[in-house]
């Protein structure tokens, strides 16, 4: 430095100067202009859409109430999204809806759905009952019946993907804060709660800043004896005016198979013994979605309620039915949560602040917590459950 | 340049640099007034404590002696802001609400200008978080990170490596003409806080029926920390049974003090060999040590010591390791050009 001459030392002053103030620039500017994500005709078809399929959920949400009005709020709640969905079917906005344009790997969880059925009463190898047989046909068509009680299966392990990572960063707010910064603290702080709360297993599906497929993703929910998925993600919705927050479930669109295959079955025939696989894989199928919009229900519920705390004009976008790949393709009851819209200025603020991070996580945790308490109460009811189902078919 | 834009910059505004760290914080403001605080924010725990220490909310020591009466805070844990509570992030505003208002003539009097150097490590993490806790008392502001700030402070841009060490953190960067990017900069944990926990761990094995704290211990270390020869024994007063009794803790300082050379040195080495080889030697010979862990005793030279295997260096140490970071802020904050902060 002293060999510099002053002129040298004055332009590389000038230089530092100038690359602090860009670097702040970038850290917090408000003079970069929020650009629009994707603005186009499709994205105006997908938001009238959308309302369309929230009106509809309205719908169906004041039919249950009149037909079930005395039961508990919030089991009403969870209950409503599973008739939601049927009432939904006929809207092509479950279609349109998908984010994630990768192709839909069909059959992928069809391959291990046994561990579900862990009772060892259910092993292939024993000689089938056709009694017992006709007994979980009845269930399966039975709304009321979680399988998760009617089998009694307890969850150890599970899973938290946080969305995007590495060279996918997912949506960026106004201020460029990554959606995988925020999801990946969020999914640490989860795993850490979830430790504490219960004597769960939680993995992560990455812990670090790095890219992974959804495929890798999908297949590592798969390799371990995973029993719930939960996977988070932040919206970018630039055109909403309100921050809005949603969970999704996947949800196959109509289920004719299983009415079909419960009416052979109902006939009692020889042919029951062929379609015991196919029957074994529905009856995951089914509890797959019970459990995932049950989970859903809860979560939501939860992260809705508090956020809205904090958030007057917080949009309550629900519970929805949508074919990611990640909710498809793993075999363990799956959500997916978009936490909320990190295009809000102030929300992406707030979700840079640690606290409030730790919040959003209380508030996942307590939504979880919820789900699986109400889920070992069903447990412990299951034997009642099954035997009553029992009874009413016989 | 710089000369012209500080002077119109005196008439009506304030401007001030900012060292925000773990253990103390420091402000120097351009109409020459330096102040510093622990960096510690205590709320009154009630309505008697608040009637017994007279105030809503105490800081630095002020606060460490009323602890008792206090919910205390020392919000920047590490250097980055401590999670977990909305407190924290409350106390980081309210430090440097602070330490404003400690160099302000008037209250609400002109605009302020501020530049504040943060931990290299937190201006990573949570650098958004960190704006926004100062944004709300400074008009216009800056963020940088400390070593950089302390670099600029004592003009060495070029060619140079500054390592700051701090209570929570060590701050390593290189310089080397523009804006050190995260790869000219790395963090070490094993700083101030550390040496004192050592010494108190080593201090509770050989003392066992001595009654000392955590206070104690750093007020030690702030007094003789040394590294190498001892001049002479290091002896110091504690109670045992309530009575004051001299301890002989020359060898457990030096031991704690040493503890944190192996990963400062290691660093040191790596940093400077990821450089380009050409410029090596200029680096060794330009290594600035600053910060509250400069002043241990012998480690500036035995830094020269070891870096002197790898061809000659030369270690120095700043000037006021308390101000360094903050004079550097403000040198920065003065020279920026105007028109640079009307943008911002």
């Amino acid at each position: 430095m002293a060999t510099r001459n002053p002129a040298d030392s004055i332009r590389l002053k000038n230089a530092i100067l100038r690359g602090v103030y860009d670097d702040n620039l970038r850290i917090a500017s408000e003079r970069q202009e929020p650009k629009p994500i994707r603005q186009n005709s499709r994205r105006k078809s997908l938001v009238l859409l959308l309302m369309l399929s929230l009106i509809a959920g309205g719908l169906s949400l004041t039919g249950l109430f009149s037909e079930k009005g005395g039961e508990d709020s919030h089991q009403a709640f969870a209950v409503a999204t599973v008739h939601q969905k049927e009432q939904l079917q006929p809207l092509p906005t479950v279609e349109i809806q998908v984010p994630v344009p990768v192709p839909v790997p069909v059959n992928t969880f069809s391959a291990t759905t046994s561990y579900i059925l862990r009772p060892p009463e259910l092993s292939a190898a024993e000689p089938l009952d056709q009694e017992r047989l006709l007994d979980y046909s009845l269930i399966l068509n039975d709304d009321q019946v979680r399988l998760s009680s009617v089998f009694g299966l307890d969850v150890q392990t599970i899973v938290i993907d946080p969305g995007h990572g590495g060279k996918d960063p997912g949506a960026v707010g106004v201020l460029k804060t990554k959606e995988k910064d925020i999801v990946l603290d969020i999914a640490k702080r989860l795993q850490k709660e979830l430790r504490q709360n219960g004597k769960y297993n939680v993995l992560l599906t990455r812990d670090v800043d790095t890219t992974v497929s959804l495929a890798e993703r999908v297949e590592f929910a798969n390799a371990g004896r995973t029993d719930l998925f939960i996977s988070l993600h932040v919206n970018a919705l630039p055109q909403k005016r309100f921050n809005v927050t949603e969970t999704y479930y996947y949800g196959p669109p109509s289920d004719p198979e299983t009415l079909r295959l419960a009416e052979q079955e109902n006939r009692s025939s020889g042919m029951m013994t062929k379609d015991f696989e196919n029957m074994i894989k529905k009856i995951g199928n089914t509890f797959k979605e019970q459990e995932s919009a049950n989970l859903a229900s809860a979560i939501q519920y939860s992260l809705f309620t508090n956020v809205k705390k904090y958030d007057k004009n917080i949009a309550d976008a629900g519970i929805k039915i949508a074919p990611f790949v990640v909710l498809l393709g793993v075999d363990a009851p799956a959500v997916l949560v978009e936490i909320s819209c990190i295009t809000k200025k102030e929300e992406e603020l707030k979700l840079n602040m640690p606290a409030y991070r730790e919040e959003i996580t209380t508030f996942l945790t307590q939504g979880t917590i919820r789900y699986l308490e109400r889920r070992n109460l069903h447990v412990l009811k299951g034997e009642e459950n099954a035997q009553e189902v029992r009874r009413k078919s016989s | 340049m710089p000369k012209k834009s500080a002077e119109k910059v005196v008439d009506e505004k304030l401007v001030v640099g900012i060292d925000l760290g773990t253990s103390r914080s420091a402000i120097s403001a351009i109409n020459g007034k330096k102040k510093w605080v622990e960096s510690y924010v205590g709320w009154p725990k009630d309505f008697i404590a608040r009637k017994v220490v007279g105030e809503p909310i105490l800081f630095g020591e002020e606060a460490v002696q009323h602890r008792l009466s206090l919910d205390l805070y020392r919000p920047l844990k590490n250097g980055v802001i401590k999670e977990g509570t909305a407190r924290d992030e409350e106390a980081v505003k309210e430090l440097i609400r602070h330490l404003i208002s400690l160099v302000q003539a008037k209250k609400d009097a002109g605009k302020i200008r501020a530049v504040v150097g943060v931990p290299a490590e937190s201006f990573k993490v949570n650098k958004v978080a960190l704006k926004k806790a100062v944004a709300e008392y400074a008009d216009s502001l800056l963020v940088v990170s400390e070593p950089f700030a302390v670099a600029y402070g004592v003009n060495a841009l070029d060619n140079a490596m500054v390592i700051d060490i701090g209570a929570g953190t060590v701050d390593f960067c290189i310089m080397h003409g523009t804006v050190p990017s995260e790869e000219d900069q790395r963090t070490v944990l094993t700083a101030g806080d550390y040496i004192d926990q050592q010494l108190f761990n080593f201090l509770e094995e050989r003392y066992p029926h001595s009654d000392f704290n955590l206070n104690m211990v750093r007020r030690f270390k702030e007094q003789f920390s040394f590294i190498g020869d001892a001049g002479k024994p290091v002896k110091v007063d504690i109670p045992v049974d309530g009575r004051p009794t001299t301890h002989d803790i020359t060898e457990e300082l030096k031991r704690a003090c040493e503890s944190i050379l192996p990963a400062l040195v290691e660093s040191t080495l790596e940093l400077i060999a990821k450089f380009d080889p050409e410029y090596q030697d200029i680096i060794r010979k330009n290594i600035i040590l600053a910060g509250g862990g400069s002043q241990i005793e012998g480690l500036a030279e035995y830094l020269e010591n070891v870096l002197d295997e790898y061809g000659p260096s030369k270690v120095r140490v700043v000037e006021d390791p308390l101000f360094s970071g903050a004079d550097g802020a403000l040198a920065l904050a003065q020279d920026m050009p105007e028109d640079y902060w009307t943008d911002l």
